[in-house]
């Protein structure tokens, strides 16, 4: 697909030799394919774009991709996390710009949605992470207005940011809180200027009281009691179990999954996009046989077809659901796209017995996709699956 | 002050707010006119998800409204006091449907949208006692959405306004945007800054409010507060916990207005009311007339400058084209003659010499013929040339006339067919000059009169002569024939009678080719005359327009100004009373 790309671009490169703000725009687009991949950080001011880019950056399985936290409408970016305050109609309009051009909107699987601030959900009730993630899946699934991400995601980022980077000093603090009878603390656990009120019971210092609390919300805080009451008796345990709560591993698993596992794909997608652009600002003779080009390449890219159904099964826009809609999204690629991650198998596994499995699942969505007696769009969902299924096997040829 | 006088500038501005279709600030005067004494309303206004339902919940101290992410309903809540509580379903038509107050959130769920006025909910509160009612509204939101507007028309009969932020962010530009709007029409307003408790920086948002606030000249309090904790308080019974969670200086707030006396309020608001309305009637109006004025400014000036320099210009053309018609013509008529005086003199010519030599007895059957054939040609020739230079002078003159008038406009060709009709037949006894050559060279000159050859002028030679040299060859073959005095005579008759033909054809010829010249300048001169009065008439129709239009738009923009005036009257009015019920409402900026 790079490939293809490369070639596109090296002869629109030659057509607008002469247009230095062309040249350098296809010249730049053509140097980022050899680049890492890379994910803006955008919203408002205020939804916390800096702490998530920072909790998100220290995750492994993100190494090969660079992050921009707010980035200029200048800079190149081939996917975008997008953080919003609320999931309300007004803020989620503003998601949907005007597509720059038609093969960005046919191919448009670069965007995931972040309900940030996550812990302020509800009054920042013991229960905010939940009826956050409640709010974050209803929307992705009822509103026409999410329906284009590659999932809604509420995040606590500034939770998920400290538990990451969890003392041993503040472990230790936090289970000595744990320690004092429920009722005794209660009242302090009210607000975060209760919770630095000198009055405070203990040899406590405000200064560290309110370090604590500015690190991970008042909300961090209260939930990390009720974790370590409850089994997280240990600083590892503890981190682990807050960053799982905070929603950050559901969204670096999507960014993962949809985006660094796609990185050739969305890369392809960013230049053919920058040359679209160029086509459309200034037309010229040859540039209408490129335009032709760009649209069979938008047509045979399969993987903006498995990323955009990937969306719309877990996003419940498809008759799928349960193991069929599971296995189906793995097929697609959304855990890792080698042959091994489409079918579930561990890496180890002798290629015969791969190819064994792949050739099932061809022969299974076959005849999903061929049953009359379901829906066309249904049957032609089985059908990217088949031709996904089909992909594993080539590798075998 | 008397509830009439206010009553009296109220009515006066609905009249006002009708007649310039606002037919939205009709219906908020109207409802300001009507209210019902005794209660009043406190209406709790902000945007999503700020903490309005847990504010009004913390405030009453009951789980009234619909909290976290529970849908909020789409119609105002109005919550009075009663003895026992209840709910009640208010629907399009005002019809009423009690359901339990514990069933409520359901219900709203199940009704269809739009099919709610309001709902009423009562609840046996101290705070209600004496006939508070507080009104919790749907989020403000899009400006467009029914919802917002619905949450808006709660001002109309609200006496207070309590703008609900949370303390998470400073206040936006459409939250300060909503204040000033709350603010002209409702004069008591506070703004609740909550979800304190989770705010490690409520201090500083709350000083960055304020400062908000007194910079878009916003006179309102600002009061942090935590409903979590509010709850909490009342839970434990705990008196110093509840001072922390910020209400008490709320509730004192809020039974600030209560405790207010009706009629005094009623006068205020109606007051404020009057001054909102004509205080957007009349930022309409001026915009409307500040257009006006723009376009009359640069309008009227620019037409008639156009006007002007477009009757100069005419002037000027006119003079331009009437000289160069005169000069054209004389030239032509000049040249025309100059002409055929040349060819016809090359023919005489021709025959002295034929008849020096040549017995006329012997030649003239041959003779004959090539004098009408060269005669015709000469005439011929002349009437193109003369035709061509005519179209030409008349394509020139609608030049200089203006790019706009073509010779279609001209109709030239039917003046050379009239001329050429008086044209008699020259009659040239015993030489047998066909009277069929005229007819075909009649038709030919009016032909070319009517349809013009304007290209061929250029390479057009002004002598032609053609077979001029045919005499030498008629002369070598007759001479030796005859000689003597016969043949003298004959040659001399001969010369004489063929000489006067020519000096004939030659006299009536440049007669009617001077004629016809004269009839093209007359032609084209009445033509363009008559195009010029009807620009200059249309000029000056123009131009009474343009000082008609400028009188009409002078008349508007008065009227308009009376209206401003009058309006402006009414807001000062409003105004006085307002400060005779004893509180001076701000100045509003109109």
């Amino acid at each position: 697909m790079t490939e293809d790309v490369r070639g596109l671009l090296a002869e629109a490169g030659g057509l607008y030799r002469d247009s230095p703000r062309a040249a350098a725009s296809l010249h730049e687009a053509f140097n980022h394919l050899d680049e890492p991949l890379r994910v803006g950080i955008t919203g408002a001011p205020g939804t916390g774009k800096s702490t998530l880019a920072a909790a998100l950056g220290e995750t492994r399985s993100l190494r090969d991709l660079t992050l921009v936290d707010d980035p200029s409408a200048s800079v190149l970016t081939d996917a975008t996390v997008r953080l919003l305050r609320h999931l309300e109609p007004d803020e989620l309009a503003s998601t949907h710009p005007a597509a720059r051009s038609a093969f960005a909107r046919q191919t448009a699987v670069d965007t995931v949605l972040v309900l940030a601030r996550a812990d302020e959900t509800g009054a920042g009730r013991i229960d905010a992470l939940l009826t956050a993630k409640q709010l974050a899946r209803r929307a992705w699934r009822e509103d026409p207005l999410c329906s284009g991400a590659q999932g809604v995601i509420a995040v606590a980022a500034q939770l998920a940011y400290g538990a990451r980077a969890f003392t041993d000093d503040e472990f230790e603090l936090l289970a000595a809180f744990a320690a004092v009878p429920r009722e005794e603390l209660e009242r302090y656990l009210l607000s975060v200027d209760a919770f630095t009120d000198p009055a405070f019971p203990g040899p406590v210092s405000v200064d560290t009281r309110r370090s604590l609390v500015s690190r991970f919300g008042l909300f961090g805080v209260k939930l990390a009691l009720t974790l370590i009451r409850t089994g997280s008796d240990s600083r590892v345990k503890l981190s682990t179990e807050l960053v799982r709560r905070s929603g950050l591993g559901e969204l670096r698993d999507t960014v993962a999954g949809c985006f660094a596992a796609r990185a050739e794909a969305l890369k392809a997608r960013t230049a053919v996009v920058r040359l679209e652009t160029v086509l459309q600002n200034e037309p010229r003779p040859g540039s209408d046989r490129l335009e032709a080009r760009v649209e069979r390449f938008a047509a045979t890219a399969h993987d903006f077809t498995e990323l955009r159904l990937i969306a719309d099964i877990r996003g419940g826009r498809t008759a799928l659901s349960g193991e069929p809609a599971d296995e189906a999204v793995r097929l697609l690629g959304a855990q890792g796209t080698t042959p091994e991650e489409r079918l579930g198998l561990d890496f180890e596994t002798d290629p015969r017995e791969v190819y064994a499995a792949g050739a099932d699942a061809v022969l299974r969505w076959r005849h999903e996709a061929e049953r009359q007696d379901r829906p066309p769009a249904e049957r032609a969902a089985a059908h990217v699956v088949v031709r996904s299924a089909e992909g594993v096997l080539a590798l075998f040829a | 002050m008397t509830a009439s006088a206010w009553l009296e500038v109220l009515d006066e501005t609905l009249d006002a707010c009708r007649s310039h279709g606002r037919e939205d600030l009709v219906q908020r005067l109207r409802r300001r006119r009507d209210r019902p004494p005794g209660a009043t309303r406190v209406a709790v206004l902000g945007f999503p998800k700020q903490g309005k339902g847990y504010l009004v919940n913390a405030v009453l101290n009951a789980p009234v409204c619909a909290v976290g992410d529970a849908a909020t309903p789409a119609v105002p809540v109005e919550i009075g006091y009663s003895a026992e509580p209840a709910a009640t379903l208010v629907g399009r038509g005002n019809e009423r449907v009690p359901v339990p107050v514990e069933k409520l959130t359901g219900e709203l769920g199940a009704r269809p949208p739009g099919s709610l006025r309001r709902v009423e909910v009562g609840v046996p509160r101290e705070l209600l006692s004496a006939g508070l009612v507080l009104v919790d509204t749907p989020a403000i939101g899009d400006p467009r959405s029914p919802r917002t507007a619905a949450a808006l028309d709660v001002l109309a009969d609200a006496d207070a306004v309590v703008l609900v932020s949370d303390a998470t962010t400073p206040l936006s530009e459409a939250e300060v945007a909503l204040a000033h709007h709350v603010r002209t029409w409702c004069p008591h307003v506070v703004v609740a800054l909550t979800k304190i408790d989770v705010c490690a920086s409520w201090r500083a948002v709350a000083e960055r409010d304020r400062a908000l606030l007194a910079g878009a000249g916003i006179d309102s309090p600002v009061l942090p507060v935590s409903a979590t904790v509010r709850m909490a308080a009342a839970k434990a019974g705990d008196q110093d916990l509840n001072s922390r969670s910020g209400f008490p200086p709320l509730l004192t707030w809020i039974a600030e207005q209560a405790a207010r006396p009706p009629e005094h309020t009623s006068a205020v608001l109606a007051a404020l009311s009057v001054r909102a309305a004509t205080a957007e009637l009349v930022e309409t109006l001026r915009a409307r007339a500040e257009l006006a004025g723009q376009d009359a400014g640069v309008d009227q000036t620019t037409l008639l400058h156009r006007a002007q320099r477009k009757a100069d210009e005419l002037r000027k053309r006119n003079t331009r084209w009437q000289n160069l018609l005169a000069d054209e013509i004389g030239d032509l008529q000049s040249d025309a003659e100059y002409d055929l005086r040349e060819r016809t003199r090359k023919i005489v010519e021709t025959i002295d010499e034929t008849f020096d030599k040549g017995d006329p007895v012997k030649v003239w059957d041959e003779f004959g013929p090539w004098l009408d054939k060269t005669l015709a040609e000469a005439v011929e020739t002349n009437y193109n040339f003369t035709a061509d230079r005519a179209e030409w002078i008349a394509q020139a003159v609608a030049a200089a006339f203006g790019a706009q008038y073509d010779l279609h406009d001209l109709r030239l060709g039917e003046s050379g067919a009239e001329l050429i009709a008086d044209v008699r037949q020259p009659r040239i006894e015993g030489f047998k000059i066909g009277q069929k050559l005229f007819t075909g060279l009649r038709g030919s000159y009016g032909g070319v009169l009517m349809f013009g050859l304007v290209t061929s002028l250029a390479g057009l030679p002004l002598i032609n002569p053609v077979s001029l040299g045919a005499g030498a060859a008629f002369a070598a073959k007759t001479i030796s024939d005859e000689g003597g005095m016969r043949l003298q005579r004959r040659q001399a008759v001969a010369k004489m009678t063929a000489q006067r033909h020519v000096d004939d054809v030659f006299l009536r010829f440049s007669k009617e080719c001077r004629d016809a010249i004269r009839s093209v300048q007359r032609k084209l001169r009445d033509h363009f005359t008559g195009l010029a009065e009807e620009l200059a008439d249309q000029l000056a129709r123009e131009r009474e327009t343009i000082i008609a239009g400028s009188a009409e738009r002078e008349r508007r923009m008065v009227k308009l100004r009376r209206e401003i005036e009058r309006l402006a009257g009414l807001h000062q009015r409003a105004g006085e009373l307002g400060v005779l019920a004893g509180r001076a409402p701000r100045e509003l900026p109109a």
